[in-house]
């Protein structure tokens, strides 16, 4: 049965609770997750046992920050010694992006505690009761699966469009789009993306069918300032909001200040940490590390999901105490030049700056020698000052030499992928 | 089933399928029978290939569908694998076999060649030898049997979305049945007696209607039966 009672409007405590209080809170959660995980997980029982790390003694964050990371090749060799008794009965697939795939379990304890957080992030994006939400494929991503689930019980109707997130399917979404008249959707940027390109010329322009749509919440690409305002622009919707989620349980989602999107402090432990495994203060990047503060589903402590992340410093105007957590990229969407990784975000800004450029799709160039401290990129359709660009990528990316590829009519999907090495694409050089 | 209470809404090829409290359910039992008419035992752990918008997918686990009380996974205490049809996750998919045994693939018709060949290339054709089942699920078009396919098709399920028209391929008969109860038959016309969708009706093409009391294993079911050269032998 649907619950539409007043948990819509509801602002949970924990929100708000103090810096002090949620680390004691959560120092608590991962105390408990963490024995949970040596009784029961074989596979951290050895890990920690042989790093010295006792779960029982865990008294601060500090302590836990003693325990070792872990990535995804451990898990995915460590096969059924990874099982949790308690990891439910139905699995998701991570996206194989660096590597082997791996399988993910949800069970319906760990669901419950992600439908909260989810029904929050709705709040925050101007989800009210009686509207009607535009969602992803439930099968697509276990976070997608609580989607649904927080909609009705926000009390909203949940319509879904034939097909996937690829752009082959941007139709099949356009007719839904037009035969349901949602006020809110959820998406991938990059799906967006893909169907404003293509309905751009097109009789039916893309803000006539996304009339009355007042919020698009989106994953899947770090947001730009600028290409929110071309999404807001080109769709004529009131707002725009980034959610961050990691099938490892990395739950994130923008309020209407959009500085950073906040984490969900009662479902994860986030941390960001440099090369050496410490804490990097906020405002600086390095490499997000989530835990999962559940103990059914899928166990995550500690796991490296190698994503170049970093907290946003200070206060978020809207009230809420959960830390702001940015996320840039990961490996597979950055180029090392020289010695420094460059996030397609990076790029991004400074391609964007120039009005022209927006909403253009721009990819890395991954150069076979990065010693070499050359950056290129590709960016759609025809050349537009290139040399102040050119001279922007080098001021403020700090790199020697900044080389332009102009794809013309050239059309690359918009993708997860940002990076294309240089030998997949034989591209005209500048 | 009444639809101005709905508040799930699926658009699907040819038509919308709405559903309110209890709908589901109702499905979700009738998907069970299916699986069970083809053989598949308590326990099972399915790994389902199909849109997250197929009610093939959606109607297995009630983590995937509010008002779904008890999806395929719950009735069966089995395992459910949500596996998306798209291209770029059907790439995935040998990967992922290797790393979990699975009883049953169930998967889309249209995708079934990408996965054999992502098989193929991958150097994982010794997993279509394991003892999993594979499940095809085709729409109005009878299933081709092709013996160079290296994922036999075990079993076949007849899937029309707009209709919600679901029939297993039987263990007995072999042909594809028609539930008493959920679907009735009306000279070539196949009527869904649970949808209250006004086009649910569902003319069939091709193949032989069969009238009940064709086979023990459903005594008032309507069958549909295609002939080997309809099937592509």
């Amino acid at each position: 049965m649907r619950d539409t009672t007043s948990s819509g409007a509801r602002n949970d405590a924990i929100e708000t609770l103090s810096g002090a209080d949620l680390t004691a809170w959560q120092t608590d959660r991962l105390r408990q997750l963490a024995s949970h995980a040596y009784r029961e997980v074989p596979f951290y029982r050895e890990l920690w046992d042989r790093a010295g790390v006792e779960p029982g003694r865990l008294r601060s964050l500090e302590d836990f920050a003693r325990f070792p990371t872990i990535s995804k090749d451990d898990l995915v060799r460590a096969g059924n010694v990874w099982t949790n008794p308690q990891q439910g009965s139905v699995a998701f697939s991570t996206r194989g992006t660096s590597g082997a795939p791996l399988l993910v379990w949800l069970s319906a304890e760990e669901e419950e505690a992600y439908i909260r957080p989810t029904m929050r992030g709705f709040r925050w994006a101007g989800f009210q009761s009686g509207m009607t939400a535009l969602l992803m494929s439930p099968v697509w991503h276990r976070l997608a699966a609580c989607e649904a689930h927080a909609i009705a019980r926000l009390g909203g109707r949940c319509a879904f469009f034939w097909g996937s997130m690829g752009s082959e399917y941007t139709d099949s979404f356009l007719h839904t789009l037009s035969s349901e008249r949602p006020e809110f959707i959820t998406t991938t940027a990059p799906f967006l993306l893909s169907l404003i390109r293509r309905n751009t010329g097109a009789t039916t322009r893309p803000h006539e069918l996304f009339n009355g749509v007042r919020s698009v919440v989106v994953v899947g690409l770090p947001l730009t300032p600028r290409m929110r305002e071309f999404l807001r622009d080109r769709l004529q919707v009131e707002d725009v909001f980034e959610r961050g989620g990691t099938q490892e349980g990395a739950a994130t989602d923008e309020c209407q200040w959009h500085t950073a999107p906040h984490v969900h402090e009662d479902v994860c432990y986030l941390e960001v940490v440099d090369d050496a495994g410490i804490h990097v203060a906020p405002g600086l990047r390095g490499r997000l590390i989530v835990t999962k503060l559940t103990t059914a589903g899928s166990i995550f402590v500690r796991y490296d999901t190698g994503d170049i992340a970093a907290f946003a410093p200070g206060q978020c105007a809207c009230g809420c105490g959960f830390r702001r957590l940015k996320i840039y990229g990961r490996p597979e969407s950055s180029v090392l030049v020289g010695d420094r990784r460059i996030t397609a975000y990076d790029v991004r800004m400074c391609v964007e700056e120039d009005p022209a450029l927006v909403g253009r799709n721009v990819l890395l160039i991954q150069e076979a020698n990065a010693r070499a401290g050359i950056l290129t990129v590709a960016v759609e359709g025809n050349a537009h000052d290139p040399a102040k660009l050119q001279a922007r990528l080098r001021e403020r990316l700090g790199v020697a030499t900044a080389h332009m590829v102009w794809l013309g009519d050239l059309r690359v999907n918009w993708g997860f992928r940002q990076v294309l090495d240089g030998r997949e694409i034989r591209l005209p050089r500048s | 089933m009444a639809t101005e209470n709905a508040y799930l809404l699926f658009d699907v090829p040819g038509g919308r399928l709405a559903f309110g409290d209890g709908d589901l359910d109702i499905w979700a039992e009738h998907l069970t029978w299916c699986y069970r008419m083809m053989g598949i035992p308590d326990g099972a752990t399915i790994a389902v290939q199909d849109f997250g918008s197929s009610p093939i997918s959606f109607l297995g686990s009630s983590l995937l569908m509010p008002g779904l009380q008890r999806g395929v996974a719950e009735r069966i205490d089995g395992r459910f694998i949500c596996l998306d049809a798209s291209s770029e996750r059907v790439t995935l998919t040998p990967a992922l076999l290797a790393q979990l045994a699975v009883d049953v693939l169930v998967i889309r018709q249209d995708v079934i060649e990408l996965l054999c060949a992502e098989l193929h290339k991958k150097g994982f054709a010794e997993l279509a030898l394991r003892a999993m089942k594979t499940i095809v699920v085709f729409g109005d078009e009878p299933p081709a049997f092709n013996p160079a396919r290296l994922l036999q098709p075990w079993r076949h399920l007849m899937h029309l979305e707009s209709a919600l028209l679901l029939a297993p391929q039987c263990m007995s008969c072999e042909c594809f049945h028609l539930r008493e109860g959920f679907y009735e038959v009306d000279g070539r016309i196949i009527r869904n007696l649970r949808l209250a969708a006004p086009d649910c009706n569902y003319d069939l093409p091709r193949g032989e209607l069969l009238p009940p009391s064709h086979c023990a294993a459903g005594i008032r079911d309507w069958c549909i039966g295609w002939s080997p050269r309809e099937r592509g032998i």
